[in-house]
């Protein structure tokens, strides 16, 4: 039973003129008279806002968090061994003199090579590190009835990655929380930059977490306890007033381009990136075995593109990919076979089988039809491109340095161990 | 002593509840359930549930909205606009669960239709909603479906039927979503000074609400663009508006 | 303990979702129900009502159950009525025409004078040293109205002001009567809720 997301009408999905997401984006998009869309129309004041002044702005918005004495933190930054975290913590460390605590959620799924990011991000930055592990029975009890009643392997994620900053905020007492970019601005343009949309509640019940809180999970679900889910409760409203919590984002003050940012990080501070079969993005999500893989294969049988179309329409908005390019390397990647679900099925205990029972249960009608046992075709098939794969990658030029296994066992690892200095 | 309202404003469009800029421009925000709880949570005066495309579009009222919304089970009431066409269908609404009704189409079409509403519903529930600017010195009312305008004086104001609603919201379209930018002349060039109002459009920072509040005419404010930029809006505005009688801000806390 | 169960009367009129989580979220067991032998065996009834009188009171007149509400306020069961449903206790009303009510507390509806309607949070005063309603004395609740009960003076608890205070809470025995909307006005409408399901179920 999915969520209703709209009100619209089946088949009734329009594309931008300009780059690839269509009406149907689960954030919500609307195109202009032009058939030009909110989120190009909002990337389009990348190349108009006057950034000099804008990071003044921030300067000034971040300067009465500073701490004095040097006795505590000056703000919490939620970081991962991936996604821009080493952008995020140079701006933070090196260019506003911020020192902060980063903090991170322990996932489950994580590649050694997004360990080895995050144990290097500490050194190179030097660093405190908090991180949150939640018990793996809780997580994987989350997980069985998430991914059952609304097909999602990432709930607890999302849960954790989006409340553990806000809780050590409300028992550290640091205020400020440091994020960088606010998905909806850049892949919709839910709100202009110059909107310098904070933190909500609203936000990640909305979309991070599928319109479903950690007490929702409970109430609709009666395979979970609250021993289960008390760890991914937001903090209430009083509390978050008494400490005086604020969540900005760093995309409303900085012209955020992650591919340039990556490059730069890549350079400057040694992260590494890796191939990925169904993108070809070599920065974002190494950290993760199954954010480009099982996740991935979930978004399209849900919403009918998978994220390899969020990259193509973010280089085409950066004038890096022309609409052709980018619809030939989606075409390319999207349907790439899975490579590590086993290892999913392993972690959960579930057979492969009925792990694609359910991955069927879930696909969305109005994009797929049942052709046959186990067979299925997108009613909207994407229309032929003719570019030269090979030589649009060439030229765009995204670079890889490990594997995800970075050399070593290819496994989860549920608990980072040491790395060397 | 009775006090003034800080209304929360949803604007829905085709399911969605967005910002919309000037009654032209919109940028998308999510499930409107998610917004209208959250506003509950924030504790708004009331909420007002605008569903713009409704009546240009021949559907009717959003009552499949109005059942997923009350199945929220809202402490706070909410105002329903959107596509009400005549006495049945606002009383479904209410018997969906709306606790007050919007009309702006209707005083177009059917304005003598009020009165039959007033008799299932009461005046106290019913709200007359008039898209307006000012040219020349003078109020101007739009149609937003056509953008047909007419001028505000007490000819127009007579043949709206007035004597049946108990509210008039006066929305300044050309400013909505533009923050401080409500025209605060536009409540003083309202004819009808004994009617009630209720004022939207461009009204972001506390000073200006304060100003408009403070008028004698005015019972209460809508906020809409504005309350998605930050957590905790509806109280921030609350606790700057001194000297306003208004009831004080909450921050809700864990009731285990 | 066992849980106090609410029951909720429901006669085809008005949203039932407000008072029904209001109810939920203090801890009580609640049945949303017409049928008398349901609603007999609930510890406290909650009467809502929205909308005309006449069309409310034809509405019970239907469902027959004028005479149950008769007979359960005689036999000490408690009765919340709530905004129209507070109304609905009186002898009579005269919005549109004359139409007799349950008569459970003496009064009659009537329009409000002074003013056409009554919109808005507005602060209550508690009268008569009312113990159920002390504790929300001065609190602010929400109005959405143009009638009110007028009661005899020994059956007032509440009043509210505009330029002129009138009655919007009535009490007899177990019968109560609120002219506003808890459900609808946040925490300090479910704090007096709970007072009231708690002192009028207290042997």
């Amino acid at each position: 039973m999915s969520p209703v997301t709209s009100n619209q009408q089946p088949g009734e999905s329009v594309a931008c003129k300009r780059c690839l997401y269509k009406t149907d984006h689960p954030l919500g998009l609307i195109l202009d008279e032009e058939g030009i869309c909110s989120g190009c129309r909002i990337h389009e004041e990348k190349d108009r806002l006057d950034w000099q002044a804008r990071w003044k702005k921030l300067e000034s918005l971040v300067a009465p968090y500073r701490v004095a004495s040097g006795k505590t933190y000056d703000c919490i930054v939620p970081v991962t061994g991936a996604n821009d975290s080493y952008y995020i913590v140079h701006l933070v460390k090196e260019r506003l003199g911020l020192n902060p605590l980063l903090v991170t959620y322990n996932k489950y799924f994580n590649t050694p090579l997004g360990i080895r990011n995050l144990a290097n991000l500490r050194i190179q930055f030097n660093c405190d590190i908090l991180i949150q592990n939640v018990n793996p029975s809780s997580v994987k009890a989350i997980t069985r009835t998430t991914l059952r009643e609304f097909g999602s392997i990432y709930w607890p994620c999302l849960a954790g990655q989006t409340v553990f900053p806000v809780q050590t905020a409300v028992r550290y007492k640091i205020p400020l929380i440091i994020w960088g970019a606010h998905q909806g601005v850049e892949q919709v343009g839910m709100y202009s930059h110059e909107h310098e949309v904070e933190m909500t509640r609203r936000y990640r019940k909305d979309h991070d977490l599928m319109g479903r809180e950690a007490d929702d999970l409970l109430s609709i679900f009666d395979t979970l306890s609250e021993d289960d889910i008390w760890q991914y409760r937001y903090p209430d409203d009083a509390t978050l007033d008494a400490v005086g919590v604020r969540g900005i984002y760093l995309g409303n003050y900085v012209r955020w381009d992650p591919k340039a940012q990556h490059e730069a990080m890549v350079e400057k501070h040694q992260y590494k990136g890796a191939r990925f079969a169904r993108t070809f993005d070599t920065y974002d999500h190494v950290d993760c075995y199954n954010f480009m893989d099982l996740h991935d294969h979930l978004k399209m049988l849900k919403h009918g593109y998978s994220k390899v179309t969020d990259h193509a329409c973010r280089e085409i908005r950066h004038g890096r990919l022309t609409s052709a390019q980018a619809k030939s390397l989606v075409q390319q990647h999207e349907h790439q076979p899975l490579q590590h679900v086993d290892k999913f099925c392993e972690w959960l205990g579930v057979e492969q089988r009925s792990l694609e029972f359910i991955l069927n249960q879930h696909r969305n009608p109005n994009i797929w039809k049942p052709m046959g046992p186990g067979q299925w075709e997108r009613t909207v098939l994407p229309s032929e491109e003719c570019c030269n794969v090979a030589t649009v990658k060439q030229e765009i030029g995204f670079t890889a340095h490990a594997n995800l296994d970075n050399g070593e066992q290819d496994r989860y690892i549920i608990i980072g161990k040491g790395y060397p200095t | 002593m009775l006090k003034k309202r800080l209304i929360g404003v949803v604007t829905v469009r085709q399911g969605w509840a967005v910002q919309s800029f000037g009654y032209r421009r919109y940028l998308p925000l999510g499930k409107p359930e998610v917004v209208v709880e959250n506003l509950d949570r924030w504790g708004a005066d009331e909420i007002l549930i605008s569903c713009i495309d409704r009546s240009e579009t021949g559907q009717g009222p959003d009552f499949k909205l109005l059942e997923r919304i009350a199945a929220l089970g809202l402490s706070t009431p909410v105002i329903y606009a959107g596509g009400v066409r005549n006495g049945a269908d606002a009383v479904q609404a209410v018997n969906l669960g709306a606790d007050r009704i919007q009309v702006d189409a209707m005083l177009w079409d059917l304005p003598a239709e009020l009165e039959l509403l007033s008799r299932e519903l009461g005046n106290q529930a019913l709200i007359a909603h008039l898209p307006v600017s000012i040219r020349d010195g003078a109020l101007y009312w739009r149609n937003y479906r056509n953008g047909e305008e007419c001028l505000l004086d007490h000819a127009a104001l007579s043949r709206m039927y007035l004597e049946w609603v108990s509210e008039v919201m006066l929305t300044d379209w050309v400013h909505e979503g533009t923050p401080g930018a409500f025209d605060e002349a536009i409540p003083k060039l309202f004819p009808l000074e004994e009617k009630p109002l209720l004022l939207f459009g461009g009204l972001s920072a506390s000073a200006q609400l304060q100003r408009v509040l403070s008028l004698n005419n005015v019972v209460a404010a809508g906020v809409g663009n504005f309350l998605h930029y930050k957590e905790h809006a509806i109280q921030q505005i609350k606790r700057n508006l001194v000297g306003v009688p208004m009831r004080a801000a909450h921050y809700a806390s864990e009731e285990r | 303990m066992t849980r106090r169960t609410i029951g909720i009367v429901d006669y085809g009129v008005g949203n039932h979702a407000s008072v029904l989580r209001a109810f939920q979220s203090l801890g009580y067991r609640c049945r949303v129900s017409r049928d008398p032998s349901v609603l007999a065996e609930c510890d406290v009834l909650v009467l809502p009502g929205v909308g005309a009188y006449p069309t409310a009171m034809s509405a019970l007149t239907a469902c027959e159950l004028v005479g149950f509400l008769q007979e359960r306020a005689r036999g000490g069961q408690p009765i919340i009525g709530l905004c129209l449903g507070m109304q609905l206790l009186a002898d009579v009303s005269h919005e549109h025409g004359v139409t007799a009510g349950l008569g459970l507390i003496p009064g009659e509806v009537v329009p409000l004078t002074t003013v056409p309607w009554h919109i808005g949070w507005n602060t209550i005063e508690v009268v008569n040293g009312d113990d159920l309603l002390a504790p929300s004395d001065q609190q602010s609740v929400y109005f959405n109205h143009s009638y009110v009960f007028r009661a005899p003076e020994e059956y007032q608890v509440c009043v509210s002001r505009l330029d002129r205070s009138f009655t919007v809470g009535v009490r007899r025995g177990k019968v109560v009567g609120l002219q506003f909307h808890p459900e609808k006005s946040q925490s300090v409408g479910r704090v007096m809720l709970r007072n009231l399901v708690e002192g009028l179920t207290r042997a």
